[in-house]
């Protein structure tokens, strides 16, 4: 029972956890320009993070690595070099979108002066980060983030046309401008399966020392908690479809996604709203900030650990101070942290097969898997994706261009 | 240690290194043949430090062109498993392994609730 409860516990702070900056900015812009046309895309996005967190966490529980260990060792230095360094690039970004997203947050809320706000945050986190005990930051910013369900809520509240959601699901070229569309279709796909949860995932597998009898916890927590995720992401799309495209609103502010839960639900819609983003983007700033720390310490093989002290893991604990600091002044520079959350993640789709690739192939080793090698269905997932996530690296910085960022 | 037969490019280099107690500390990053080219050749020592990647092809050259610090050598001798990682039968300090955590940690513990 405690077990079952234990797991419970773990799939609602990965609901909260799988919404972050790029996963609100891209579904509320979808649906402002394209309704409910796009659904499928996100329904292919959690596909995919579901297929490959779930071999993270099996490769973790098989083999102790994690994501950079195994890159490491299936790139080499050279190639592995490579990833690591266009993954770090993609953390940083990643980092400084959700930075910003966080200082936006709290001025919608206090309207207090944005640059201030972004020291406010940055110092919060690091503070968060040095002295609260690794379980309890997951327990509070995963369960504050479910405070984002508001938007489902708000969803239905709207009456949106089910008839026309539906149809949503079935993939289509869509109507109207092609590029933009695909340009959509990229960012959907990407900011779902965004590399730093991977990262974040399998990194904590290794520390809590799962083992094959593990397996069935890594398979709920992926499975429950990342379709759950999913769900938050169909609510903003949904609700954005149902307000903002008839009334003809573009929403390039993190306000206008707020207003999408305060017009059918009041102030409370807007507050839970404002409170949800607030912490699961921190929630998010704080994975990436970690992620780009274990990415550097597996490569060079250095202690690291959240659970440490960072006397433990000193230069672990360096690191992620370092990508704070960093995170920090991209945004402070005054750059639009939408326009960066745009980018990191189409940055994130062109290095994605650099991820993704060794982790398929360590999967399927015996050496390394025994038993728990990749079975057929892993496999025939797996591959779809890998060509998938190969189609979208490739498409993603010429429809980034043709479309004008999605402007048209 | 490990019997029957190992790859040492799949199952031995860019491993992590972990001490007797269980530290990670630093990677394969190049392995010291001996004898090549007669009957018998023998993994003599484990190379660690960035700047060993000289030998591992064009990125890895340019990259330990700007690495600092100096190499270590391990010798095999010293190895008790290869398993997910190299295990170690020493302390990282007694092979000399580590040190730049042991450097940056001075530094991390002068800031409150560090341990």
């Amino acid at each position: 029972m405690k077990k079952v409860f234990a797991i419970a516990l773990g799939i609602l702070a990965a609901i909260g956890g799988f919404v972050d900056i790029g996963d609100i900015v891209f579904n509320v812009e979808a649906g402002a320009t394209f309704g409910y046309q796009l659904l499928w895309a996100v329904v292919i996005g959690v596909g995919g993070i579901i297929t490959y967190a779930e071999m993270c966490g099996r490769v973790a529980a098989a083999s102790e690595r994690a994501v950079f260990d195994v890159v490491r060792e299936r790139l080499g230095v050279g190639t592995g070099l490579v990833a690591l360094v266009s993954g770090q690039f993609v953390n940083l970004m990643t980092l400084a979108a959700e930075i910003g997203g966080i200082a936006i947050a709290l001025q919608l809320l206090s309207g207090l002066p944005y640059r201030v706000l972004l020291v406010l945050g940055v110092v919060a986190l690091a503070l968060v980060l040095w002295f609260m005990p690794f379980g309890w930051i997951e327990r509070v910013f995963g369960y504050c983030g479910l405070a984002l369900l508001v938007f489902a809520v708000a969803a239905i509240k709207l009456e949106p046309d089910w008839g026309s959601v539906a149809h949503g699901f079935v993939p289509s070229t869509g109507s109207g401008d092609l590029a933009v569309y695909g340009y959509f279709v990229v960012g959907l796909i990407g900011a779902a399966m965004i590399p730093y949860e991977v990262y974040f995932y399998s990194s904590g597998a290794v520390e809590e020392r799962w083992r094959p009898k593990d397996l069935g916890i890594n398979r709920a927590n992926v499975l429950v908690g990342y379709s759950l995720g999913g769900l938050l992401s169909f609510a903003l799309m949904i609700s954005a479809g149902a307000l903002l495209l008839p009334a003809g609103i573009s929403a390039e502010l993190l306000g206008t996604v707020a207003l999408v839960a305060e017009v059918p639900l009041g102030q409370v819609g807007l507050i839970l709203a404002l409170v949800g983003m607030l912490f699961a983007i921190s929630g998010a700033a704080i994975d990436s900030a970690f992620s780009g720390a274990y990415n550097v310490a597996q490569f060079f093989g250095w202690e690291w650990g959240k659970y440490r002290r960072p006397a433990g893991a000193p230069r672990f604990a360096i690191a992620w101070f370092v990508m704070l600091v960093l995170g920090f002044l991209i945004v402070v520079t005054g750059v639009d942290p939408i326009l960066v959350t745009e980018l990191s993640v189409i940055f994130s789709v062109v290095a994605l097969p650099l991820t993704y690739t060794p982790i398929l192939l360590v999967a399927n080793d015996r050496a390394y898997m025994g038993a728990h090698t990749n079975g057929r269905l892993a496999n025939v997932f797996g591959v779809f994706y890998l060509v998938v996530v190969l189609v979208i690296a490739v498409a993603a910085i010429p429809l980034l261009l043709l479309s004008n960022m999605g402007q048209g | 240690m490990t019997t029957g037969s190992i790859d040492l490019a799949l199952g031995v280099l860019d491993h992590q290194l972990l001490d007797v107690e269980g530290r990670r500390c630093g990677k394969v990053d190049d392995l010291e043949l001996e004898g090549l080219g007669e009957q018998s050749p023998q993994v003599v020592a484990i190379v660690t430090g960035p700047p060993a990647w000289r030998g591992r092809g064009f990125v890895g050259r340019m990259a330990s062109a700007l690495a600092r610090g100096r190499t270590v050598r391990v010798p095999w001798s010293e190895v008790s498993d290869v398993a997910s990682a190299v295990h170690l039968r020493s302390r990282a300090a007694a092979l000399r392994l580590g040190r730049g955590d042991d450097r940056a940690r001075p530094f991390v513990r002068r800031l409150p609730r560090s341990e």
